[in-house]
């Protein structure tokens, strides 16, 4: 494993909210951390040898990085807006690549498929063209719209949702998406991946929403149901490393999120968790 | 496994485990494969990777003449060549999208799969029937040590008591692993069938047990 730019970049450790002082044994890229609250209340987060590791706490994460960030962790806006309801979601472990588990979020056609009378039902398969751009050094996805049996929870009966789709950082994507109970509006989910090892990852989904009817414990089952389908597709995908290598796998209009996430992966030399060359 | 110069046949399964319309998991010495068979009984193999994503075959789904993979439902023909891709409904998949697919010959209810070229069929089971298919984690050798007999390139001749003679067929698996498939003559009584297949269990204890204490290699 070589050095790569992906060291510098800020990853989720743990919940804020489920931190105490005896701390939390977990890993990233690798290395063994501990993620604490101090007697003042703040995070702690140490490395392997004891030293300190930089420390935010943003979208109810703990944030922490190996390397020296030359950034602020990534902005959502929608984090700061009155109304919405922010929902912690939990943590659900991965055997796979961290860059399969966002390249599979930001999948829509396997729906139908995963996720059959959820998120997607045949015969409704057919994927739309979209738009896909790189706006201020991150992948959007927009205009992408599918049709879906029972979009959200707060969704009754099928609806043709709207999405858009934002890589901000290399294991991060945030998710907007039609919010049916407020038509105009987007409701926000996001999944976090933190790195444990190249083919081990923890997933951290979170959610600012627009329902003030759904239970929390509605809310997070819901979620959990649709990232434990994918968890069958993303334990089971030959190599377990994201394929890098253009002649590796065969990607189709439907795919071209994919297409400008793995390029953009490659631009910036973010290949933790990626196969470089076909084995 | 009868070898020859260009490839050989592997037992993979016995007919009777897999129903029509369904696939599952196998594994020869070239490595994994989609063992399925159609709605009108024809038996396939692909290699159990689906070129779009890499997912694997064999966790898919079979409708009619066609295997799909689970993920984003893209379906395969028995000769390899991809015929559908949901997410375009109006496209034809062009002919170089296509999964391996390896030759499979069913006789004397055992389903056989070729390993490189082979130029015969799979060897007859003259007079015998399969009973069941077990897998042990021991190596031939382990099973050779407790059976008290050599393997033929057929797998194992063993007399579990004076009257009765069952063949065990071997297919090597990964990480020391072998999967039997035991059969025997289509002349036994249910009594006999049942002996048979605690025979065969106690053989698997005893070969792991070899295996376990580093006896056998």
């Amino acid at each position: 494993m070589t050095h790569d730019a992906m060291i510098d970049e800020w990853y989720p450790v743990g919940l804020f909210s489920k931190l105490d002082a005896g701390g939390r044994k977990t890993a990233l890229m690798g290395e063994p951390i501990d993620v604490a609250r101090d007697a003042e209340g703040n995070a702690r987060v140490t490395g392997g040898n004891g030293r300190p590791l930089p420390v935010c706490v943003r979208y109810g994460h703990v944030w922490s990085s190996l390397g020296a960030p030359q950034k602020a962790l990534f902005a959502i806006p929608e984090a700061d807006q009155a109304g919405r309801r922010f929902v912690d979601v939990g943590v659900v472990r991965v055997r796979c690549s961290p860059l399969r588990a966002v390249e599979n979020f930001l999948d829509i056609a396997h729906f139908p498929f995963v996720h059959t009378d959820i998120l997607g039902a045949e015969p409704h398969t057919e994927v739309q063209n979209y738009k896909v751009e790189i706006r201020e050094d991150e992948v959007w996805a927009t205009q992408v719209k599918f049709y879906q049996p029972q979009a959200a929870k707060s969704a009754s009966g099928g609806i043709t949702t709207e999405y858009m789709y934002r890589v901000p950082a290399p294991t991060c994507a945030v998710l907007y998406k039609t919010c049916p109970p407020r038509p105009g509006e987007w409701d926000v989910i996001t999944l976090f991946v933190q790195p444990l090892a190249e083919d081990l990852c923890d997933v951290w989904p979170w959610m600012a929403l627009y329902d003030d009817t759904t239970t929390l414990t509605d809310l997070i089952h819901f979620q959990q149901t649709i990232f434990l389908q994918d968890r069958s597709i993303l334990e089971n995908q030959i190599p377990r490393l994201l394929p890098l290598d253009p002649g590796m796998e065969i990607p189709t209009r439907a795919d071209l999120t994919s297409v400008a996430y793995r390029r953009w992966l490659k631009r910036h030399d973010y290949t933790y968790g990626a196969q470089l060359v076909a084995q | 496994m009868l070898p020859d110069t260009t490839g050989f046949w592997t037992p993979v399964a016995l007919s009777a485990d897999l129903p029509a319309g369904t696939v599952m998991p196998a594994r020869t010495p070239a490595g994994s494969i989609a063992l399925w068979r159609s709605d009108s009984g024809r038996t396939a193999a692909s290699a159990d990777r689906c070129p779009h994503r890499g997912m694997r075959l064999s966790h898919g789904f079979v409708r009619g003449e066609a295997l799909s993979c689970i993920y984003h439902g893209w379906s395969y023909a028995q000769a390899g060549n991809c015929l559908r891709i949901p997410a375009h409904p109006g496209l034809a998949p062009p002919e170089t999208i296509r999964v391996a697919t390896q030759r499979v010959e069913e006789t004397d209810g055992l389903i056989w799969v070729a390993v490189g070229e082979p130029t015969g069929h799979p060897p007859r089971m003259e007079g015998l029937v399969p009973l069941r298919s077990l897998m042990a984690h021991a190596s031939v050798s382990a099973l050779e040590i407790a059976a008290g007999a050599t393997a033929d390139p057929v797998g194992i001749v063993w007399k579990i008591e004076p009257s009765q003679t069952i063949r065990l067929l071997l297919a090597l698996q990964e990480d020391d692993q072998t999967l039997i498939h035991v059969m025997l003559s289509d002349k036994c009584s249910p009594a006999q069938r049942i002996a048979a297949s605690r025979a065969a269990e106690s053989l698997r204890r005893a070969a792991e047990a070899l295996q376990a204490k580093g006896i056998a290699p």
